[in-house]
């Protein structure tokens, strides 16, 4: 049994997320050579050493193709390459696996699930700079989640689904902040540990609300609709995993889709993208919302529960929870700038958020 | 009879790899096994047999990890047996019950619950419905599994028994291997560097529902009165094979500045397990979130150890307060914790005492034989 591949980032390479340690090279020959394909050369496109995963670019005299290694337990993978499977067969605009000359959809090697697929090309990023380009990733995202609709989980995958867990990831939410308090109390020699404790109330009373508000939503009634009614998210959406390509918006990098309500992508969507622009502009949110709608007509309901997940402190907690692992560090250098943007925007995202409840006519923020 | 239990498919029988649910089985078998025909069907170990007879127990193992795997491989063992089974006893997976009564439709079926396997997400509402109806009886391991269970499904309600697990009590006795206690004690604390120092014991994974880190934090509190006290996780260890957790980070990072000594342990086997239990002054069980009623709470008993546990979930049904623990209603409160865990630190004889009492609590109600017997009551269907 040739090595297992996991994580090398611990292992002192220089540069370990542009570079695989020989196993993984290794492992990854043996998987091409089960291929009906003669390689002329790979590309490493980039590496996730800190968890085990990697992208090559394969010219083949088959035309250019991919090869990845999905840094997931091989149950877990299973779910996600079926899911594409089942997307490409929808005719979702999602890269056609290529089946080994066994006929499978993947290979396995060093422990991990591989696969190969087409290398879609030209892919060029959507504009960031103007709303139709924005519009054009959510008319994109919004296809996706219809096709995903009746995906069946196979019975050797592990069941990923997020649906019913939207309680207990914003309780979580809450005790984390919490933790920051905590921590910011423990170290209170450190600078910038005042500064934490100074915001963290309104964070964690934030969650606690929209704890409350989400209870109160048409949450629990959605979810009864059963996880294959739904479809799939994404799960890490945004403006690298969605493309202009041939024929339209292409979205790529599905190991993490998971059974969830669909407009998790599209909230996590938009609050990165007014947090990039460091203000919350209603009119953004609208014509993002409203491209989505196109393609996936969502309801009323649905968009209440939207409204309830922007209102989570997403923001903060994002920037801040790294400091758990290293307290000290992050709250001395890193944290008075992450929580100056993070406050900067903050009345611009209530303002928005009340605006936007209006216009969609479902309650107010 | 011939009787067969079915196990999940996580960790294989005998417990090998751990599991509480494993635990239990392997406990009760020897007496089941001396009155009924029993197969165990489990998961599959690299270490173990895939079809082996042990004594009078047959073991059969086939492929799982993955439940929809696992219930393929359980239906074809019953469509391909030579012989019936006149009961099928499953474990903790009420998803298995409607496929096997289609295989095995003559024989009764007994379902024991071990936690929320039924809560929505787990198992739908049809599924869950008619699960129920095939069961002749549900077994839960405390009052609490079982009233989750009618939360949803009241027409669960008069399949219910209460059934709680137990402990090899004579194992953690201390007063039954003195001398070995004295060597644990001396060659632990040597190991971590806290000879002379009273012991606060926390036995479990560190998970956010454990409450590892709230005891942690009661630290701070107990310090003042008890600069003596030392607080040892067991089982618990900064880095999984995973990485580090954010949770195991946050922990980590608190311990690091905690004003007394706070050690780790990292895994422990099974049959070393007990040892460390000898180390403590104090059990602390510090559960944040509703658990259907912690193994080692059984474990501090038949250890002689004073509790000090939280009312959440199935916890508090085995600890009267003030006789062999003190519970503690606001279990996020590191303060209350502290100041429970300060009042048996100085005082000797109240921990003694209560030792004691959770001593024959567990000798007179929760020896395997005893969760045996009640097995066996279900079993033969007697009241």
């Amino acid at each position: 049994m040739a090595m297992p591949v996991g994580p090398w980032a611990d292992r002192g390479y220089p540069n370990p997320d542009q570079m695989v340690p020989p196993e993984v090279q290794a492992a990854a020959e043996r998987v091409m050579a089960r291929y009906d394909m003669n390689v002329a050369g790979m590309t490493l496109i980039t590496a996730k050493s800190d968890k085990g995963g990697a992208i090559w670019k394969l010219e083949t005299d088959q035309g250019p193709r991919s090869l990845k290694l999905l840094h997931r337990a091989p149950e877990r993978s299973r779910f996600a390459v079926a899911a594409q499977d089942y997307l490409v067969r929808r005719k979702a605009r999602v890269p056609a696996l290529v089946r080994s000359k066994k006929g499978r959809l993947y290979s396995q090697a060093g422990g991990k699930l591989w696969i190969v697929t087409d290398w879609i090309e030209p892919l060029r990023p959507v504009s960031k700079v103007d709303l139709a380009g924005a519009q054009e990733l959510c008319y994109g995202l919004g296809e996706f989640h219809r096709r995903s609709r009746g995906f069946l989980v196979p019975r050797r995958a592990r069941h990923a689904s997020r649906l019913y867990k939207w309680e207990q990831a914003y309780r979580k939410m809450a005790v984390k902040i919490g933790w920051f308090r905590n921590l910011g109390e423990v170290y209170r020699d450190v600078p910038g540990s005042q500064a934490l404790l100074d915001v963290v109330d309104k964070f964690e009373a934030q969650a606690r609300k929209a704890y409350q508000r989400l209870q109160a939503s048409p949450y629990h009634k959605l979810v009864q609709r059963g996880e294959s009614a739904w479809g799939l998210a994404h799960q890490d959406y945004g403006w690298s995993n969605g493309q202009r390509g041939p024929g339209g918006l292409w979205i790529i990098d599905l190991d993490g889709v998971a059974y969830d309500l669909p407009i998790r992508d599209l909230r996590k969507l938009i609050s990165s993208t007014m947090e990039d622009a460091g203000r919350w502009d209603v009119e953004w949110m609208r014509g993002m919302i409203e491209a989505y709608r196109e393609a996936n007509p969502v309801r009323r309901q649905v968009l209440e529960v939207l409204l309830v997940d922007f209102s989570l402190p997403n923001e903060f907690y994002k920037n801040v929870k790294e400091m758990v692992f290293r307290p000290v560090e992050f709250m001395g250098t890193e944290l008075e700038p992450v929580l100056a943007q993070v406050e900067a925007s903050e009345t611009s995202k209530w303002q928005a958020l009340q605006e936007l409840a209006q216009a969609l006519g479902v309650g107010k923020a | 009879m011939k009787v067969l239990l079915i196990v999940t498919e996580k960790l294989p029988v005998p417990a090998v790899r751990g599991g509480a649910i494993q635990t239990y089985i392997d406990g009760v078998l020897p007496y089941l096994a001396r009155v009924h025909d029993v197969t165990v069907l489990g998961v599959e170990d690299p270490e173990l047999a895939a079809d082996e007879r042990v004594g009078n127990v047959r073991y059969v193992r086939v492929p799982g990890k993955i439940f929809g795997v696992y219930e393929k491989h359980v239906l074809t063992f019953l469509a391909k047996a030579s012989s019936r089974y006149d009961l099928i006893h499953i474990f903790n997976r009420p998803r298995l019950v409607q496929g096997v009564h289609q295989k095995a439709p003559q024989a009764r079926i007994i379902l024991s619950m071990h936690n929320d396997m039924f809560l929505p997400g787990k198992i739908s509402h049809e599924e869950a419905d008619t699960a129920i109806q095939a069961c002749e009886r549900i077994v839960t391991v405390s009052d609490y599994v079982g009233r989750r269970v009618v939360q949803d499904y009241p027409q669960a309600e008069s399949r219910l028994r209460t059934i709680y697990s137990g402990v090899d009590v004579q194992r953690y006795n201390p007063r039954r291997h003195r001398d070995q206690v004295e060597q644990a004690r001396r060659e632990l604390k040597g190991r971590y560097g806290i000879e002379g120092r009273n012991v606060v014991l926390f036995v479990g994974r560190l998970s956010p529902k454990k409450g590892a880190d709230v005891l942690v934090r009661s630290m701070w509190h107990l310090a003042q009165g008890h600069p003596e006290a030392a607080l040892v996780l067991v089982g618990g260890k900064w880095y999984s094979d995973n990485g580090m957790s954010d949770y195991m980070a946050y922990v980590k990072a608190l311990a690091d500045r905690c004003p007394l000594p706070v050690v780790t342990t990292g895994f422990v086997a099974a049959d070393e397990i007990h040892r460390w239990f000898w180390l403590g002054d104090v059990f602390v069980c510090p559960s944040q979130w509703e658990e259907p009623l912690a193994r080692v709470h059984y474990e501090a008993m038949a250890a002689r150890l004073p509790i000090v546990t939280t009312a959440r979930g199935g916890n508090p049904e085995v600890i009267v307060h003030g006789e062999n623990g003190l519970l503690l209603k606001r279990p996020e409160d590191p303060r209350a914790m502290a100041k429970a865990v300060g009042r048996l630190l100085a005082n000797p004889s109240l921990r003694q005492r209560m030792g004691k009492n959770g001593w024959r609590l567990a000798k007179s109600r929760y020896r395997w034989r005893r969760v045996a017997q009640e097995i066996l009551d279900v079993w033969e269907n007697t009241p």
